[in-house]
C-alpha cells in the first residue's frame, strides 16, 4: 500500500497521481497493488463526498483517474482479481428519458461500495429491465429518471415486473432529482432516494450490510 | 371541495379581470400585499393532453395550441398562463444537435430535451479566449448545427478588418456551396423564429381581451456565466474537470460571456421595453459543487450579472433549479424588492423565511401533488402556502417546474380555487 498514492488520488490531485503510477510501475510495483490503493482512495472520495466536503467535480475527475490508471496497469496483470461483491444491482435510467449523469453517478458509487453493477443506459425499455431481471437475476433494480414522464415508465417497468412473476426476486429503488415520495408510492418501488448516497445506503439496508 | 364556491371574479368584464390580474402580478412581483395572491400557471404539455392531440400537433398547430391555451385558462382561471415558450422549426432548419423535440428526435408524444454535450473541447480555451467570436462562428456553431458545417470554411472574423483587401482575398469562398448552404439554414430559421414570435405577440393579445394578461418576463433568457459555459459548451462533466484541472481559463472565459450577456440583455429589455430577464440556473443548485466552489466559480458572477441588470432597470426573475436549501442566505444577499425568484424543490417555507423580505417568490406547488395528489391534499397545501408563504405579500402562487404534463385537471381546479379562497388578504 502506498499512501502517497491514495492521497493523491483523494486529494484531487492528478498530476502527481498519475506519476506516481508511473514510478511504481518503473519500480516493479504489482499492478493489483495499484488497484487496491484506487480502491482504498476512492472509498476516502466516497467519505469525503458523504460528509459533503466534495461534490459531483470530485466524483468524475475521481473517476477520471480511476479510469486512467486502470487502463495503464490492468493489461499489466497476470489473473483479474475479483474481490467477494456485497450484491448485483441493475442500473438504468427508464424508457423516454435520457438523461445519464445522476445516474452515472449511482453506478460508480455503488460500485466503489463494492456492488457488482450492471448499466443498462438510457432510455431503457420495460422489458429490457425485464429481461435483465430475469436472466441476471439482480437482488436489486435501480431505476433513474429525471423527467416527468419518467414517473409513468418506472411505474410501467415495476408493473410489467409483477406481471413476470418477478416481484419477489428482486428489490426496487427508484431516484433522480424530481423524485418523491408520491412518485415512489405511484410506481410501486419499494424505495426512492434523491442521491448516490442514499442508493448506496438502501443497497446497504436491503443486503444487511453494515 | 367547497360546494358553496364562487369565483371572486365572477360578473367582471374581461377587461377589469386582465388589469386586476396584472396588477396583482405587479404588486406582487415587487413584495407588495395585493388583494389576494395571484397564480402564475406554466401549463406545458397539459395543452395537448387535454386536446388529446400530440405534443408534435401542438407545436406544429400554432392556432390548436392558442385554442388549447384559451380552453385551459377558462377552466382554471388563473392570473396568468402560459403553454410551450419555444419552437421546434429553427433547430430543426439548422440542424441543432443539442435539442430533441416530439417528432424530431424523439416519439411525437415525447418530452423536449436538451442534450449537453462537450462543443467545446479543453483545447479549445485558447481561441476561444483570444476571440470568442470568430471561435463562435468557424468551430463553435459548425460542430453544434449539423447545416452550418460551411462556416468552418470561412476566414477568420478578424479579416474583415482588412475592409476592401478582404473582398479580394476571401469573398469568392463565400458562394461555396456549404457556406451558402449554412447561410441559407439561418436566413430559414431566422424567418421561423419570427413567425413564432409573431404568433406569440398575437397569443398575448388575444389572452389580454379575455382577461389574461401574458407573461413578458419570459421573453429574454440569459444564464449564470457558469451555466452559460456548461449548457451549450463544456457540458457538465467538462465543466466540472475544468474547476479542477484548468480553473484560471474557466473564470476568464465566465467573465468573458457574463459580460456580452448583460451588454445584450439590457440593449434588448431595452429596445422591446421589457424589463426583464429570466434567468434560469441549473448548476450551482444543492448539490452539485461544493460551497467553497459555488462562491469561487458561481455565485460571484451570477450576482456580478444580476446587480448590473438591476443598475439598468431590468429585473432579474431568476429560476431557482432543483434545491437551494443550503445556499439560500446567498441569494439574502440581493437588493430587496428588485428581482424574482421562481423556486422548484426548495423548501418552500425556509425559502420564504430566509429570503421573503428579499424577493418576490413565485412556486410552491409541487407536480408530483398536481398528478397523484387528493382533492383534499391539494387543497391543505395550498392553504398552508397562502398562510404561510403568502403572509404579507410578495408571493406568487405557482406550480413548481412551469409545466402540468400529466396532471390532473380536477386536481388543478381545487388549486387554483383554493389559492383564491385562501389566498384573499
Amino acid at each position: 500500500m502506498s499512501d502517497k498514492l491514495v492521497n493523491a488520488i483523494a486529494d484531487m490531485d492528478e498530476e502527481q497521481a498519475l506519476a506516481l503510477v508511473q514510478e511504481m510501475l518503473a519500480n516493479g510495483t504489482d499492478p493489483v497493488t495499484i488497484l487496491d490503493d484506487c480502491r482504498a482512495a476512492m472509498d476516502a472520495v466516497g467519505k469525503r463526498f458523504e460528509k459533503g466536503e466534495y461534490f459531483i467535480p470530485e466524483l468524475i475527475l475521481a473517476g477520471e483517474m480511476l479510469k486512467t490508471i486502470s487502463a495503464e496497469v490492468k493489461p499489466l496483470m497476470k489473473q483479474s482479481v475479483g474481490a467477494a461483491k456485497k450484491g448485483k444491482i441493475v442500473v438504468g435510467t427508464v424508457q423516454g428519458d435520457i438523461h445519464d449523469i445522476a445516474k452515472d453517478i449511482v453506478v460508480f458509487m455503488l460500485d466503489v461500495n463494492g456492488y457488482e453493477v450492471k448499466d443498462l443506459g438510457v432510455d431503457v425499455p420495460v422489458q429490457a429491465f425485464v429481461d435483465e431481471v430475469r436472466t441476471w437475476k439482480p437482488d436489486i433494480l435501480a431505476l433513474s429518471g429525471f423527467l416527468t414522464l419518467a414517473y409513468t415508465s418506472m411505474k410501467e417497468t415495476v408493473d410489467a415486473i409483477k406481471k413476470a412473476g418477478l416481484r419477489d426476486k428482486v428489490k426496487i429503488m427508484v431516484g433522480g432529482g424530481t423524485i418523491d415520495q408520491q412518485v415512489c408510492d405511484y410506481s410501486g418501488a419499494d424505495a426512492f432516494g434523491r442521491d448516490a448516497m442514499t442508493a448506496v445506503a438502501l443497497a446497504n439496508k436491503w443486503m444487511g450490510v453494515k | 371541495m367547497a360546494t358553496n364556491w364562487q369565483d371572486p371574479d365572477h360578473g367582471k368584464s374581461a377587461e377589469q379581470v386582465c388589469a386586476e390580474r396584472a396588477k396583482r402580478i405587479q404588486d406582487a412581483s415587487v413584495l407588495k400585499q395585493p388583494d389576494r395572491i395571484p397564480i402564475l400557471m406554466g401549463a406545458g404539455y397539459l395543452l395537448p393532453e387535454m386536446g388529446g392531440i400530440t405534443r408534435k400537433e401542438y407545436y406544429d398547430n400554432p392556432a390548436k395550441a392558442q385554442e388549447l391555451l384559451e380552453k385551459a385558462a377558462a377552466l382554471f382561471k388563473p392570473d396568468t398562463i402560459f403553454g410551450a415558450w419555444h419552437t421546434p422549426g429553427p433547430s430543426v432548419a439548422m440542424g441543432d444537435r443539442m435539442t430533441k423535440w416530439p417528432g424530431y428526435g424523439l416519439d411525437p408524444n415525447g418530452s423536449f430535451q436538451f442534450i449537453e454535450q462537450e462543443f467545446m473541447k479543453p483545447e479549445d480555451y485558447d481561441k476561444f479566449l483570444a476571440d470568442p467570436s470568430d471561435w463562435a462562428v468557424r468551430t463553435y456553431l459548425p460542430r453544434a448545427f449539423s447545416e452550418l458545417a460551411g462556416l468552418a470554411m470561412l476566414p477568420p472574423m478578424g479579416m474583415s478588418l482588412y475592409g476592401y483587401y478582404n473582398i479580394i482575398d476571401n469573398y469568392a469562398v463565400l458562394t461555396a456551396p456549404p457556406v451558402v448552404a449554412a447561410f441559407q439554414a439561418i436566413a430559414k430559421a431566422a424567418k421561423l423564429q419570427t413567425e413564432w414570435v409573431g404568433q406569440m405577440i398575437a397569443s398575448g393579445q388575444r389572452m389580454a381581451t379575455l382577461g389574461f394578461p401574458p407573461l413578458t418576463w419570459l421573453t429574454f433568457v440569459i444564464e449564470a456565466p457558469f451555466d452559460f459555459m456548461s449548457d451549450t459548451l463544456r457540458g457538465m462533466r467538462g465543466i466540472f474537470l475544468d474547476m479542477l484541472r484548468r480553473p484560471d481559463k474557466l473564470l476568464a472565459a465566465q467573465a468573458k460571456v457574463g459580460d456580452f450577456q448583460v451588454e445584450w440583455a439590457i440593449n434588448s429589455a431595452k429596445a422591446l421595453n421589457i424589463p426583464y430577464a429570466f434567468i434560469p440556473l441549473h448548476r450551482g443548485s444543492d448539490g452539485f459543487m461544493s460551497i467553497p466552489q459555488f462562491e469561487k466559480f458561481y455565485w460571484p458572477q451570477l450576482k456580478d450579472m444580476m446587480l448590473k441588470l438591476i443598475d439598468a432597470g431590468v429585473t432579474p426573475w431568476v429560476y431557482y433549479e432543483g434545491v437551494w436549501d443550503e445556499r439560500l442566505s446567498y441569494l439574502a444577499e440581493l437588493p430587496k424588492g428588485k428581482t424574482i425568484g421562481s423556486f422548484q424543490d426548495s423548501d418552500i417555507f425556509k425559502v420564504k423565511e430566509v429570503v421573503g423580505a428579499t424577493m418576490c417568490i413565485v412556486g410552491g406547488m409541487p407536480l408530483s401533488l398536481l398528478t397523484n395528489g387528493t382533492v383534499d391534499q391539494v387543497r391543505q397545501h395550498t392553504k398552508e402556502l397562502c398562510q404561510k408563504v403568502g403572509k404579507g405579500g410578495g408571493f406568487i402562487m405557482g406550480n413548481n417546474v412551469m409545466e402540468l404534463e400529466g396532471c390532473n385537471p380536477d386536481l388543478i381546479k381545487a388549486w387554483c380555487e383554493a389559492t383564491k379562497e385562501f389566498g384573499a388578504y
